[in-house]
């Protein structure tokens, strides 16, 4: 779901990288310097479990848990996801340095829809998990899409897409069960 | 435990090596958009773009093997995303393609060596310089203050998460040997949670424990880098061959 540089229009990618810083400071500041290391703690927790592969259907998929991120880390999600990327784009080459700030902001959407899905408390707990996974996975993929529209791809790329819909369940299933682990573990973490 | 994943080769000693890693960034970057903002489908300046990025590398005595093996890694990606345009088009029959088999494979080919070659640069950056060392380049380079402190925390904790990670991978597995057929996802889902667990209850205690050591929001850096007549020199002549090739290099001249 990474997308490398040369893949988008680069001027998009400009563009997306300014957004991303002005969101930085839109979302960061005030931040609490306790808060902080949380934040870089939960990066790295976030960066080392991506590592993992789930072997799936003679393939393996690498967990985004990104909706997790969102209904941890609330608003501060986005500096941490850019921050995430900028690591995995440096070391692993996933993802690009021009396109770290389009990356970011497909993925910080889909933490933010999850954070959202996650503050509606009339809907039960778990049912907002699963949703706030699917978003995770299915608003980057959705925001990819229009992305590519931009840059010249066809409509075909909808249907290309639509296998993102599998890892989206998957990662839905995922939080549900991450989210049941803490609720049994350390329920703090969820408030 | 020792991981060597992050930066391998960055310890060599060449011309490259000693570079500051300011300038690095800023080559790699403006090397990256020369690249990525060449014309759809025009393939012949990569030729000239493989050639600085091969001296590059030699220069810097990385083995060549290495940087392939890296890029075929990713290459799965690129290749998917090279796919995608003609075949996006095809499937949606918006475009009508004069020749389809060769314009297909020109525009496919040409999103291929924009995305390959920039990764190989980032490959080179990484090789040449300690992570840590960019880090702090980037920090000198301003890049936001709130970005720069998760960074330093994140390289500092990575690594331990690494081997909580590797520790629980050993618990899962000699939980359940063999292939797992029911529950995969709760078994794995339940090891990220558990990696993120012992995070969260370790941050409090390095908040404190950084108070104690007198942490005030900023992190101080390691020696303060001074920038050398060499740095300046190697670092604009590689930029202006890129900016060159991107502006004097006519498509299919």
């Amino acid at each position: 779901m990474h997308i490398a540089d040369g893949i988008i229009d680069t001027n998009i990618c400009m563009a997306a990288n300014v957004a991303s810083v002005a969101i930085i400071y839109l979302t960061g500041k005030n931040t609490p310097m306790e808060e902080i290391p949380r934040m870089g703690i939960t990066g790295a927790a976030l960066f080392v479990a991506s590592l993992i592969h789930i072997p799936f259907a003679g393939t393996s998929i690498h967990p985004g848990l990104i909706g997790i991120a969102g209904i941890i880390l609330g608003k501060r999600a986005f500096p941490v996801i850019f921050t995430v990327l900028l690591f995995q784009s440096l070391i692993f080459q996933h993802g690009g340095l021009l396109s770290v700030g389009i990356n970011s902001l497909n993925m910080g959407a889909g933490a933010y829809v999850a954070w959202i899905i996650w503050k509606q408390q009339r809907i039960p707990e778990y049912v907002r998990a699963m949703a706030g996974g699917f978003a995770g996975i299915i608003i980057p993929v959705l925001l990819m899409t229009f992305e590519f529209q931009l840059s010249g791809y066809g409509k075909g790329i909808i249907f290309l897409f639509s296998v993102y819909l599998i890892v989206a369940t998957i990662e839905g299933g995922m939080a549900f069960f991450v989210v049941r682990f803490f609720r049994n573990i350390k329920s703090d973490i969820l408030s | 435990m020792k991981h060597s994943f992050i930066d391998k080769y960055s310890e060599l000693n060449s011309l490259m090596h000693k570079l500051d890693p300011r300038v690095k960034l800023i080559m790699v970057f403006l090397g990256i958009v020369a690249m990525v903002s060449e014309t759809p489908g025009n393939i012949y300046p990569f030729v000239f773009y493989g050639a600085v990025i091969l001296t590059l590398i030699l220069l810097s005595r990385i083995p060549p093997g290495f940087v392939l093996k890296r890029l075929f890694f990713v290459s799965p990606f690129i290749i998917m995303a090279a796919l995608f345009y003609p075949a996006s088009l095809m499937l949606a029959g918006e475009y009508k393609f004069v020749n389809p088999q060769a314009e297909a494979i020109n525009i496919g080919l040409s999103i291929f060596l924009k995305a390959g070659m920039s990764i190989i640069l980032l490959i080179w950056l990484i090789s040449t310089e300690k992570f840590h060392a960019l880090l702090h380049g980037l920090r000198k380079l301003r890049m936001p203050r709130l970005i720069g402190i998760i960074s330093a925390l994140m390289y500092r904790y990575v690594f331990i998460l690494a081997d909580e990670s590797l520790k629980t991978t050993r618990a899962r597995d000699s939980r359940s040997p063999g292939k797992l057929k029911m529950n995969r996802i709760k078994v794995y889902s339940n090891q990220m949670a558990m990696i993120f667990l012992r995070s969260w209850e370790r941050s409090k205690t390095i908040y404190d424990s950084m108070l104690s050591r007198g942490f005030t929001g900023d992190f101080k850096d390691m020696k303060e880098l001074e920038l050398k007549r060499n740095d300046i020199l190697i670092s604009v002549l590689i930029v202006l061959v890129f900016l060159s090739i991107r502006v004097f290099i006519e498509p299919g001249a």
